[in-house]
């Protein structure tokens, strides 16, 4: 037996005193982003989201941002909760295949990326195709804006979708969506830079799903790049945006997605763009 | 490697298995296990205090010491120290981790158990679409046999 190294403190009178000692643990880290998401980490939490899984409202809901999601998405990510447990989780909350197929097709995504990071290993770094914009990857911008950085835009949606990402750590599907294809397209940044920005912050975040699916809106997986209209998100917010927006009639989202892909991209033959997965 | 003949494990527990009911704590349910904080990965990828506080809550309902440095370095120490021939952790798709395993293995064997799969299926599966991957997976994941 060798001494030990040190270890650190299990045991902590509450969460604010455990925060308190990890702050003067990683002083770096704290430096960078101090705020705690109010979503608890253990496997407690987990099975406490486990117990308000409903495929039949997912399958209704998820693509509104006050619809159903299962919020498991942290847990399984540092394998709190195993992808084959959840799958039988939905198999038997659903009763019948109709109902979990939304869901288990959710789950699917997490499984394909595993899998083509298993293959590609840091490669997910690298674009795995062309991009499909007509730009090469030098001519995006290497540096996070700091009005995206910071919030302040100006437009309302993805102002409150920097917010959330610092604030709680997690972001619903479409939003991530949105806020890539924001940096990507309208300002013209590299997807990596986007992908390390939402590494650092969401609690979920692994460079298979996080990056693949920014490679995803850059277009960079063989195929379309994805942009949305303000149609697009006004449907899926439900007001909660677009009325109060300071730039509401100068939205740079308005138009169709052919406006778009003509204002963003360079024109390559045979490359239609636009359309959600 | 499959830990044949060895007797005394310690468990590198990782980001990828943090369920108290995971494969490497539920099969060496007494052996002393290790977690170590990876300075150089917490830097690179800027991760702030929001991640550090949620993996810790995981970690302390885990039977595990908590270090912080190189991981492989750790490991092997926290090996020593308890007179362990071997060390067991969960499977993991990280490049990161092939590494780690890779270093450990320098000095103690390595045994990596797998994680219960997703889909039940083994065979060939076309990844350049997830169209392709889905046309397959989705006669598998409900747990029945294939129609065709």
């Amino acid at each position: 037996m060798t001494a030990p190294s040190e270890e650190f403190r299990c045991e902590f009178a509450d969460r604010e005193d455990l925060i308190a000692y990890l702050k003067a643990q990683f002083p770096e880290a704290a430096a960078r982003d101090d705020r705690v998401s109010p979503i608890r980490g253990g496997r407690r939490a987990a099975d406490a989201a486990m117990k308000r899984l409903d495929p039949v409202d997912y399958a209704a809901s998820r693509n509104y941002l006050s619809g159903t999601v299962t919020r498991l998405s942290p847990y399984l990510r540092y394998g709190v909760v195993g992808m084959a447990e959840l799958r039988d989780a939905i198999l038997h909350r659903a009763g019948r295949k109709g109902v979990a197929t939304k869901l288990l097709n959710e789950l699917g995504w997490r499984d394909y990326f595993q899998r083509r990071y298993a293959q590609i290993g840091n490669g997910v770094w690298q674009d795995q195709g062309r991009l499909g914009t007509g730009y090469a990857p030098d001519e995006y911008g290497e540096e996070l804006p700091e009005d995206i950085a910071t919030g302040t835009t100006g437009l309302a949606c993805i102002d409150a979708f920097s917010v959330q990402l610092r604030t709680i750590g997690y972001l619903h599907n479409h939003a991530r969506l949105w806020l890539a294809a924001y940096l990507v397209h309208w300002r013209r940044v590299r997807w990596q830079t986007g992908a390390r920005w939402f590494l650092g912050h969401l609690l979920d975040g692994d460079p298979a799903s996080n990056n693949l699916n920014w490679q995803w809106v850059a277009g960079a997986l063989g195929h379309r790049p994805y942009v949305f209209t303000r149609e697009n998100l006004e449907q899926y917010i439900e007001g909660a945006y677009c009325a109060g927006c300071p730039l509401y009639g100068r939205c740079p989202f308005e138009g169709s997605h052919a406006d778009h892909a003509a204002r963003l991209f360079r024109p390559e033959p045979g490359l239609p763009t636009g359309g959600a997965r | 490697m499959t830990g044949d003949g060895l007797l005394r494990p310690v468990v590198w527990v990782h980001g990828d298995c943090l369920d108290p009911g995971g494969p490497a704590l539920a099969v060496h349910p007494g052996a002393p296990a290790l977690w170590v904080w990876d300075d150089a990965l917490l830097e690179h990828w800027g991760i702030g205090l929001k991640r550090i506080v949620f993996i810790t809550e995981c970690l302390l309902e885990l039977p595990v010491a908590i270090r912080r440095g190189v991981v492989p370095t750790g490991v092997i120490a926290f090996a020593r120290e308890h007179g362990a021939d071997h060390v067991v952790t969960t499977d993991s798709p990280s490049p990161r981790f092939r590494a780690i395993v890779a270093a450990v293995e320098t000095e103690f064997p390595v045994v990596v158990l797998p994680v219960p799969p997703f889909l039940p299926y083994a065979g060939p599966i076309d990844l350049s679409r997830f169209g392709a991957y889905w046309d397959v997976a989705k006669r598998h994941v409900f747990g029945q046999p294939p129609l065709f």
